[in-house]
């Protein structure tokens, strides 16, 4: 049996990446227009108690292995099941990732390119990483999350020179019900993808630290941090474009023009978009293959990650196929398997697990000492 | 296209598995059925792009749809 643990930090900045990973290029809450930093603080909100369901759900596992922690919590049978519903759900995220960069990338920069291409060289980093396992995608998430916040901070800092802060104004002119439809919007994606750590909770625990304290500030950061990209991004395009655009932070970042000498600062916006990338594709084939190989009844997972990461090359393909296609899946409001996945299934697990756990305290207090 | 597919899939599956140290019949088993799955999935898709995603939930959808309406 394999014994993983990554430290705090590294556990934060996993988190934050995995969330900021692929979003911020996407035009967020655009349903909310001006107002969307309202969005994002509704999306806060609404986000945290699942949060900490995650969390609870990570601390009920007391750092076993998801193979054992699961049959305990949940039963064999229904822990097999639900073990099978997240290993789909993580597959089915990691295509759509895959399909966002290679779309990305095409869209961009190299539209002769076939998406296979892309894919496959990313399938191959990926089976890779994942073969590695979660120490060395939180060790190498802990250096990145530097050259990330480097990269976009300083980004940021270039385009405040754009920014007309005239563009929030008025707010809410259009109620309260576009700002609600944008915080769905955040929490479909990419806030309650999060999900997918109960899978990882075994690494992000020990007996003296519970998931919370990885969980929520990585949470807050990435959310905070998206918060102010968007708004930005907004302030810097104005509604209309950041409304219509499939890549509004890319556009504005092109916008950046230090005295004509320091222009085209996008370029290191898509490297940043292919780190966030990497990485969170890397962690969902991670759960994809460690609750798959519990499915099964086995305790290794490294011998189901080839087939896996190869069968993404074709799923990224199959999910979305095209860039509006790419760009409705990642802007809708709600989607049913992502409620079934993120927000139901945890809350049952969560009131089962308590449930059972309650019961194994009782039976151990009402047992004699034998004394 | 089909055929160099499923020769790509052969090429990674076979050396995969000699570079297995131990090669227990229940993972090797799995593993086959895995790629051979990967492999007719991409050899589908590179036929038909149009390809139809199933909807495994899409019936319990259409149940709350009617039960809300």
């Amino acid at each position: 049996m394999m014994n993983e643990s990554v430290p705090e930090r590294q556990g934060i900045a996993l988190v934050f990446l995995f969330i900021v990973g692929d979003s911020f290029v996407f035009g967020l809450a655009r349903w909310a227009g001006r107002d969307l930093w309202l969005s994002f603080l509704v999306a806060i909100v609404l986000a945290s108690p699942l949060i900490l369901v995650y969390g609870r759900l990570g601390s009920l596992m007391h750092g076993q292995p998801f193979s054992e922690a699961l049959p305990r919590l949940l039963g064999k049978w229904p822990s097999r099941l639900v073990a099978l519903t997240y290993s789909a759900y993580a597959w089915r995220l990691g295509c759509f990732v895959t399909g966002d960069i290679t779309n990305f990338v095409q869209a961009v920069s190299l539209p002769d390119t076939p998406q296979v291409v892309m894919a496959f060289g990313y399938a191959i980093l990926v089976l890779w990483a994942v073969k590695e396992g979660i120490e060395v995608l939180a060790r190498f998430s802990s250096v990145m999350i530097i050259v990330v916040l480097l990269i976009l901070l300083t980004a940021l800092g270039l385009a405040m020179t754009e920014v007309n802060l005239q563009e929030f104004l008025p707010i809410m002119y259009d109620g309260f019900w576009p700002v609600l439809q944008g915080a769905f919007q955040i929490l479909d994606f990419p806030l309650l993808e999060t999900v997918l750590f109960i899978g990882l909770a075994n690494a992000l625990t020990t007996k003296k630290r519970s998931a919370y304290k990885v969980l929520i500030p990585g949470f807050l950061l990435a959310a905070f941090f998206l918060m102010l990209f968007a708004s930005a991004s907004v302030a810097i395009l104005g509604e209309e474009a950041y409304m219509t655009s499939y890549f509004p932070v890319f556009m504005s970042t092109a916008r950046i023009d230090i005295a004509l000498f320091l222009t085209r600062l996008e370029a290191v916006v898509g490297v940043t978009f292919a780190i966030g990338t990497f990485l969170k594709i890397s962690v969902c084939l991670l759960v994809a293959s460690k609750t798959l190989a519990h499915t099964l009844g086995f305790s290794d997972y490294r011998f189901l990650v080839t087939p896996l990461v190869l069968s993404i090359i074709p799923g990224s393909q199959w999910f979305a196929k095209s860039i509006m296609e790419m760009e409705q899946s990642a802007t809708k409001i709600v989607g049913f398997t992502d409620v079934v996945v993120q927000v139901a299934l945890p809350l049952v697990m969560w009131i089962v697990a308590e449930i059972r756990m309650s019961k194994e305290r009782k039976n151990k207090a009402g047992k004699p000492s034998g004394i | 296209m089909v055929i160099l597919i499923i020769f790509g899939y052969v090429v990674v599956g076979g050396v995969e598995l000699l570079l297995w140290k131990e090669r227990p019949w229940q993972k090797v088993l799995v593993y086959l059925l895995l790629l051979s799955a990967a492999a007719t999935f991409s050899v589908l898709l590179a036929i038909d792009v149009r390809l139809p995603v199933p909807e495994p939930l899409g019936t319990l959808r259409n149940w709350l749809q009617k039960l809300w309406q």
